[in-house]
């Protein structure tokens, strides 16, 4: 009788389409009244993704300072133009939130007791982040007003997204060979779900790992990644990068005196390229140690693996579903990561010449022609042409 | 005061495109201090004797009345009408519990929710053989209170209804399940507590949990349903049960 009942209510309930889709998943996490804890956690999704974005592109655009010095000029003059400066602003936004609502989160997990305080701590974590931001928005407005002060030639809008497009592509055939590997795996392993939870099991180290690696890692990428921020973003901005003739942030001069055509290691960037300012710094030594090679990486490791796995909890959550759909999630987590953290850690093996810095310049000038005759600007003056050949004598001033 | 019922129905019979809508009811002469499933009571026997809902004992016991009423989880057997009427709109909404497949109108099917149950193994398990006496097997008064607060699970499904991780994730093992092991794995007398903490550290046990605290205000019973997750997953972390829950941090509401 009652396994009739069963039967029947199974029947009823597989024609219902209000469970676990993707669309009530998301429509319905808006709906309920969860208490803040529950928009802390969106808001960390959507910080996490959102800094993991940015950190593809950047990955990639930085190594063609070792690879293809010519792009890394045309990538940062991308970075210069207002679609960038913008979403400036909502990375910095978005790592401060994530980093201070990680550590509200990882303190929790580990000492559960304290549950009571997670509501205030939430509110805390938006008024820290707030806080922080205010005098960190302030000096980057400064920059941005400083450069955009200046009429510069900023590359129009069409070309900045065109340049996205291999970016698309490139993440578009991640997919593609994720969900190809899937198909195969599907062939080789089965489609077929293993039992929901339960059974004789010995559970899974590989999650129980994650778990304390995301907060962890987080707790070391905090320092690395405000450290990073800071003289990038904050202290020196981007648009600085191809000032001509601007000391180099953490790096101080080991050759007092260039010989010609040379640029590296006097800590200043002689030619205003930004293939110079990351020579300076990867090439700078400390008891011939390249130390901010070491920095780079370690930022580059902890903050790859940890936003790729942060992702695929993302992607999995949702396609619990389709044993194919969470395999293809996986795998391109996986394929992202080795190919990011790949490319980014080959840059940082890389060797930046003065032959690298040329180019770059020589594609610096090139570009601002480009640009002015594009029409992008009136001002015919480029605040950086001017300063190409007399490198030596503003070598020795610091 | 005059309340206006905002009810979620869905009728599985009413033919091949059924689909679940909004229907409201007004109710006159509601007292602040109603139960929010009295007012149920009264739309069915006063207005609309197809409106289905589960409810047993109606005293926040048998945890069957969970539902969402204004965009939370409760059970309508113990939530007031003061407590979800606020401000100048006397509307109570009330919706089925999300994440399980909707049968009619209010009610779920709780199968996917007690397959999760039984995953934990719900049950004392000790091996050796019973003491001398043939009385009980004892424990001190400290190692009763540790996992006093999950005893009082009432299985209604607020909680892991709740939770966003388990309406993505219908395989998660949800809060209930993981309150419900608690209650074994910290209990000094049972000796299973290993297969249990194997089982919660499977890709869909208690690593699912993202730490969003929904359940914990969604327990009718004031358990400290997130708290518990978290000492589960210390105890896998640790490979130990020893440590993890500190006496002097134990709710003591149900005793002094």
């Amino acid at each position: 009788m009652l396994l009739e009942l069963r039967k029947n209510s199974n029947f009823v309930c597989r024609k219902v389409v209000t469970v676990s889709s993707l669309v009530t998943t998301l429509t319905e996490t808006l709906r309920y009244k969860g208490a803040i804890g529950q928009w802390s956690w969106v808001l960390h999704r959507i910080t996490g993704l959102g800094v993991l974005f940015f950190f593809i592109l950047h990955i990639i655009d930085t190594s063609w300072s070792v690879f293809y010095p010519e792009l890394y000029e045309k990538a940062i003059a991308i970075y210069q133009t207002p679609l960038f400066t913008l979403g400036e602003f909502v990375l910095v936004a978005c790592v401060v939130y994530h980093a201070f609502n990680g550590l509200r989160i990882g303190v929790l997990d580990y000492n559960p007791r304290w549950w009571r305080f997670q509501q205030r701590a939430a509110v805390w974590v938006l008024v820290a982040t707030v806080v922080l931001l205010i005098p960190v928005f302030l000096l980057m407005l400064g920059h941005v007003i400083k450069y955009y002060g200046s009429n510069p030639t900023v590359l129009p809008l069409s070309e900045v997204l065109a340049e996205q497009l291999p970016f698309v592509i490139g993440i578009g055939a991640g997919i593609v060979a994720a969900f190809i590997f899937a198909v195969f795996a599907g062939l080789i392993l089965g489609n077929k779900e293993k039992a929901v939870v339960g059974g004789i099991s010995k559970g899974s180290k590989l999650e129980r790992f994650w778990w304390s690696y995301m907060r962890m890692s987080g707790l070391l990428i905090i320092p690395l990644v405000f450290g990073h921020l800071a003289v990038m973003h904050v202290v020196q901005g981007v648009f600085d990068l191809t000032v001509a003739g601007t000391s180099i942030p953490g790096v101080t001069a080991t050759v007092t005196q260039l010989g010609a055509g040379e640029y590296l290691g006097n800590a200043i960037n002689d030619t205003g390229t930004a293939v110079e300012f990351v020579g300076e710094r990867w090439n700078y030594l400390v008891l011939s140690v390249a130390i901010w090679r070491f920095y780079d990486f370690a930022l580059l490791f902890l903050a790859g693996v940890h936003g790729f796995n942060g992702l695929r909890y993302v992607l999995t959550d949702y396609t619990a579903k389709s044993v194919l759909l969470r395999r293809t999630a996986t795998y391109a987590c996986i394929i992202g990561a080795v190919v990011v953290i790949g490319v980014g850690g080959a840059a940082l093996a890389g060797t930046i010449t003065n032959t690298s810095v040329k180019m770059a310049e020589k594609a610096r000038i090139a570009l601002v022609g480009e640009i002015q005759s594009h029409g992008g600007d009136e001002q015919e003056e480029a605040t950086n042409e001017s300063a190409t050949e007399e490198t030596s004598t503003e070598s020795t001033d610091n | 005061m005059d309340i206006t019922f905002r009810i979620r129905r869905y009728n599985p019979e009413a033919g091949g495109k059924a689909k679940p809508y909004w229907q409201e009811f007004e109710l006159k002469d509601v007292e602040p201090t109603n139960r929010v499933l009295e007012m149920l009571h009264r739309v069915k026997w006063e207005q609309d004797g197809t409106l289905s809902f589960r409810r047993s004992c109606s005293s926040g016991i048998c945890g069957s009345d969970a539902m969402r009423i204004n965009g939370r989880n409760m059970l309508a057997c113990k939530v007031l009408v003061r407590d979800v009427v606020t401000g100048a709109k006397n509307t109570i909404q009330v919706e089925p519990i999300l994440g399980l497949p909707v049968l009619k109108d209010l009610i779920v099917d709780m199968e996917p929710f007690f397959a999760h149950y039984r995953e934990v193994m719900p049950y004392f398990i000790n091996n050796d053989p019973v003491p001398a006496n043939g009385r009980e097997r004892l424990q001190s008064q400290e190692d009763r209170d540790i996992f006093d607060d999950t005893t009082n699970c009432i299985l209604c499904a607020a909680c892991t209804t709740s939770c966003p991780s388990f309406w993505a994730n219908g395989k998660y093992v949800g809060p209930a399940a993981i309150v419900q092991a608690h209650r074994f794995i910290f209990d000094s007398r049972d000796q299973g507590w290993k297969d249990r903490l194997a089982v919660l550290s499977e890709p869909n046990g208690v690593w699912r949990c993202r730490t969003i605290y929904n359940c914990t205000p969604a327990c009718p019973r004031h358990i400290e349903v997130t708290r518990a997750i978290g000492e589960v997953k210390l105890a896998i972390q640790r490979g130990k049960r020893e440590g993890i829950i500190d006496p002097a941090t134990i709710p003591s509401k149900f005793h002094g």
